[in-house]
């Protein structure tokens, strides 16, 4: 990919969130900043995440039965509601993300075809 | 998940988390206090779309826009009185006749049977072919016994017939109405004495059946509910019954307070009496048994017994049918026809509802498009006109209840007294879910075109007000009008064909002249008379006495009597013709006194009638009516026939020779077909009940209590029935013909009034629209009878395409229909020309006055109109 070598953070393809959120909560429970920051740092700041754009997101999962949530008590010692992933969101997260592999294999294939 | 809602103020506080989060993390990094709570919200982005689109995501909205809407709609409504009240008033009528006629569906054909698990309950009848056409009929004991011992689908199964009973020995005899049953009623029904016991077996043998049950009602009256009750004897037609038990006060059988339940007392002879068709069989199916599989099975018993007794079997049938089906016979049709009719007013209401819509939604183009342009989607217009609509229709839901609950006052009031239940109608739960029901769908209905076209218009074009639209508008107009013209054609038809039918069997002759004669049954209880020569003088004396009540021109008595329901038939035989029995023929057989022709005016064609010599001891007799000389005797010599009905009805032989022909009679209705009939002299059968015929000069009404008192002082146990006018009996015989046609007639007013007001609304709607080109043609020179005329063949365009569609709709009906009609087709022209005629003849009115007004306009007035 040719623009590695903007520091511009990349915006995130449409429908993509939702899987990072769900990967994101594999490793437990996390609040709504901590789930942006953990997008953020784990993409190494590539991706650009709004972190308001991230809240409708955790609503549909959240709907949908994917993820669950709870009012707790952060690390350092503040009041947040800390989403986890349920067993029909881990599920989910498989699916999504063999559908992504595929997606990303075939556009790269064709993108090499094209390049070379 | 689904189900709880969160609250926005949670949502709230959880971005108010995350921003502290993000900031005390910034802080950490060491960027200052003010700086780092900047960054947070920066990174967050924009804080009140997230929340709108939480708001926005979990209803919030949709419920707040809701109760807008529902306010503005209201605020529209109470702003625009003429147009609500139209609106409300057109479906109220349409809806509150669908009301009125589904609680009469409610109760007579929907509501079960008040017996637990009614559905189980199935009627077994004989059934008898008679003209083509099988129709059930009563069955006979042996009969009875063989479905009720060879079944396998029903756990049990009862015999009985009603009865009424004399209940003497204490004064003047009192009425009771019994039901004569054998012991398996009360496993059938479920239902078992609140006190005292069952029948036994043992008790249906005749001698030993001399035990009575009472019905809950004539215990409290007459024994004040007191147990002591029990081991009583009261006495039925003089003879003692012991009280054994007392049924529950719920308990209504056959759908009726019974005074009485007696055991049925056969004899040994019973098994022998397998022609003896006189009752009616219940039974209760086994679980998992269908109705199909029930028919099988007795149909099968059928068959062998077809084989066994060829020739008391030979002709019957069986069929067991779910007993709240069979109550309602052939009312279930005629109900389900008039259920369609009024659902076509309720269409033809919707579409004048929808009528006004539209034309009012041109009006409120502008407002509509001012709300698109300032951010309203399609669908929150739609809503809008939803949310609009369903208010007018639940307004008029309500007005409807009270519209039906007149409807139903009438109905119960004049309706006939022969459909079972129909007295019990009444605005119960599921008549008011079905009205609510047809509210919401005829709201859906009739804003279904309007929001349509309302969310395709376009800003840009509605704000320039542009006429575009208005001729789509214009044609989704004629569409509703052609079709609601075209159901008042349907309806008129329809209503139409029952008037000449009901006309016609009006004018139909019955055979006697039931004017100025009352009838009075009597029957005197058997213990006191135990010869045929006692019944004969008894008979003479009544006859003598009532013969000197003052304005009395003749007495006579008969039995069956015409239009009673009761009726008699038999099997005969003629000598010298030499037929085994099961070919025998069957005819209807009355008994009555020599001048009872006379008394009613039949008359006589053929040889003589019966004299006052044709008494008990002298040679029989018979009278034949013509229908059976023609059917039985076609070569005319039917005169001097012996014929033998063998024994029956009474303690004597009917035997004898016929010396007489005379007219038909319609005994079974005005509607129903001639039966051939033989008459017998009342004393030569030694008969113990009778109906008499009072023909008197003036206000024979007034004779009814007299005469009972006469007919109790010869026999004071002797049973008089309440004296009843003949032509009451004859126009009761068209009771439901009458309530049909009335019925379906209001539905066609109803309808055609719907047409009338939507035609008379487009027309001055489209007349108002033009008001401008008509004025330039008025200046232009146009005569003001072109002007009338062009309206006017404007308006009656859409009449007669919907004429012709309603004339193809009508043809449909044939089938439909035919069941409710005698001797008129369902395709009559006669009728289809005259409904057609009578519309043409509204829709002209209705376009007249508005194309008189256009046609009367100022040309000056009319081009400064905006």
């Amino acid at each position: 990919m040719s623009t590695q070598e903007e520091r511009e953070r990349l915006e995130l393809l449409q429908g993509t969130l939702d899987l990072l959120i769900l990967r994101t909560l594999i490793f437990g429970a996390q609040h709504g900043q901590g789930i942006a920051r953990a997008i953020q740092q784990t993409s190494d700041d590539e991706l650009l995440v709004e972190h308001g754009a991230l809240y409708p997101a955790l609503q549909r999962l959240e709907e949908r039965g994917w993820i669950s949530a709870k009012w707790g008590i952060s690390s350092n010692n503040r009041k947040a509601r800390f989403y986890s992933l349920t067993a029909s969101g881990r599920k989910q997260l498989g699916k999504e993300t063999t559908k992504w592999k595929r997606l990303t294999a075939a556009i790269g294939r064709i993108l090499e075809s094209e390049g070379g | 998940m689904f189900g709880r809602k969160r609250e926005p103020g949670d949502f709230r506080s959880e971005i108010a988390a995350h921003i502290q989060l993000e900031a005390e993390r910034l802080r950490e990094q060491g960027l200052s206090e003010e700086d780092a709570g900047a960054a947070a919200r920066r990174s967050f982005g924009n804080v009140m779309q997230t929340e709108e689109r939480f708001y926005e995501a979990k209803r919030w909205l949709s419920w707040d826009q809701l109760w807008q809407d529902v306010r503005y709609g209201l605020r529209m409504l109470a702003k625009h009185p003429g147009f609500t009240g139209i609106a409300v008033l057109t479906l109220a009528l349409g809806i509150g006749a669908n009301t009125a006629m589904f609680s009469v569906i409610e109760a007579v054909l929907l509501r079960p049977l008040s017996y637990s698990n009614a559905d189980q309950l199935v009627s077994v009848a004989s059934m008898w072919e008679r003209g083509g056409v099988t129709t059930p009929y009563s069955c006979s004991p042996p009969d009875f016994f063989d479905w009720r011992d060879q079944n396998r689908s029903f756990s049990s199964m009862f015999a009985f017939h009603t009865s009424e009973r004399a209940l003497t020995g204490r004064g003047e005899a009192k009425r009771l109405r019994a039901v004569v049953t054998t012991a398996g009623i009360f496993p059938t029904l479920k239902v078992h004495p609140i006190i005292g016991r069952e029948f036994t077996a043992e008790e249906n043998r005749k001698g030993a059946n001399h035990v009575a049950i009472l019905g809950y009602g004539f215990w409290q009256a007459d024994f004040g509910g007191l147990p002591d009750a029990i081991g009583k004897t009261i006495e039925l037609d003089s003879e003692p019954y012991k009280i054994i038990g007392v049924m529950p006060r719920d308990f209504r059988f056959p759908l009726r307070d019974s005074d009485a339940y007696l055991p049925i007392g056969f004899d040994d002879k019973v098994m022998t009496q397998r022609g003896a068709h006189y009752l009616s069989v219940l039974g209760r199916l086994k679980p998992g048994v269908s109705v199909a599989q029930a028919n099988e099975d007795l149909v099968a018993i059928m068959a062998e017994l077809r084989r066994l007794y060829p020739d008391k079997d030979g002709k019957w049938g069986v069929q067991a049918e779910r007993w709240s089906r069979r109550l309602v016979g052939d009312i279930r049709p005629a109900l389900l026809v008039l259920l369609g009719a009024v659902g076509l007013v309720a269409l033809s209401a919707c579409a004048n509802v929808s009528n006004l819509l539209l034309a009012r939604a041109t009006v409120r183009q502008r407002e509509m498009a001012m709300r698109r342009a300032l951010g309203a989607g399609r669908l929150r217009i739609v809503r809008q006109i939803l949310t609009e609509s369903l208010m007018l229709a639940i307004c008029a839901g309500a007005a409807s209840l009270l519209l039906a609950h007149w409807a139903l006052l009438g109905i119960v009031r004049f309706g006939p007294k022969d459909i079972p239940r129909l007295a019990s109608v009444g605005l119960n739960t599921a008549v008011l879910t079905f009205t609510l029901g047809v509210s919401v769908v005829s709201a859906l209905l009739f804003a279904l075109i309007p929001a349509m076209r309302s969310s395709r218009m376009e800003v840009g074009s509605l704000l320039k007000m542009s006429g575009s639209s208005s001729r789509e508008a214009g044609r989704a107009r004629s569409i509703l009008l052609v079709g609601e013209v075209a159901f008042s054609m349907m309806l008129l038809a329809g209503a139409g064909l029952l008037v000449r039918s009901f006309v016609g069997l009006r004018s139909l002759n019955p055979g006697f002249d039931p004017q100025g004669v009352l009838t009075l049954d009597v029957s005197v209880p058997d213990a006191h008379y135990k010869n045929s020569l006692a019944l004969e003088d008894y008979w003479d004396q009544a006859l003598a006495k009532l013969r000197g009540l003052p304005g009395v021109t003749s007495v006579d008595a008969v039995t069956p009597l015409p239009l009673s329901g009761d009726d008699f038939s038999s099997s005969f035989s003629v000598e010298g013709r030499n037929i085994p029995e099961k070919d025998q023929q069957s005819a209807e057989l009355r008994w009555a006194t020599p001048h009872y022709f006379r008394t009613l005016g039949i008359p006589l064609r053929k040889g003589r009638t019966f004299t006052d010599a044709d008494r008990l001891g002298a040679a029989g007799v018979l009278l034949i009516s013509e229908t059976a000389a023609h059917m039985f005797f076609p070569a005319g010599d039917a005169i001097g026939q012996k014929i033998d009905f063998g024994a029956g009805g009474g303690y004597e032989k009917n035997k004898g020779e016929i010396v007489g022909v005379v007219g038909d009679v319609r005994h079974f209705g005005l509607d129903a077909p001639i039966a051939p009939t033989f008459y017998v002299p009342l004393s030569q059968a030694g008969m113990d009940g009778a109906s008499l015929v009072i023909r008197a000069q003036a206000s024979p009404a007034a004779l009814g209590q007299p005469a009972r008192k006469l007919i109790q002082e010869i026999d004071r146990d002797a049973l008089v029935g309440e004296p009843v006018m003949f032509d009451s009996l004859l126009a009761d015989s068209l009771g439901q013909r009458l309530f049909y046609m009335m019925l379906l007639g209001a539905f066609a007013a109803l309808a055609l009034v719907l047409a009338a007001v939507g035609l008379y609304g487009v027309i001055s709607y489209s007349v108002a629209q033009r008001t401008q080109e008509i004025g330039i043609r008025v200046a232009m020179g146009a005569a003001r009878w072109q002007v009338l005329s062009m309206v006017m063949k404007n308006g009656l365009e859409f009449v007669l395409l919907g004429l012709a569609a309603g004339q193809g709709m009508a043809l449909m009906l044939h089938r439909t229909m035919q069941g409710l009609l005698v001797g008129v087709s369902a395709t009559d022209a006669l009728t289809l020309l005259v409904a057609a005629a009578v519309l043409l003849l509204v829709a002209i009115v209705a376009c007249y006055v508005p194309a008189w007004r256009a046609a009367r306009m100022d040309p000056l007035v009319a081009l400064r109109f905006e």
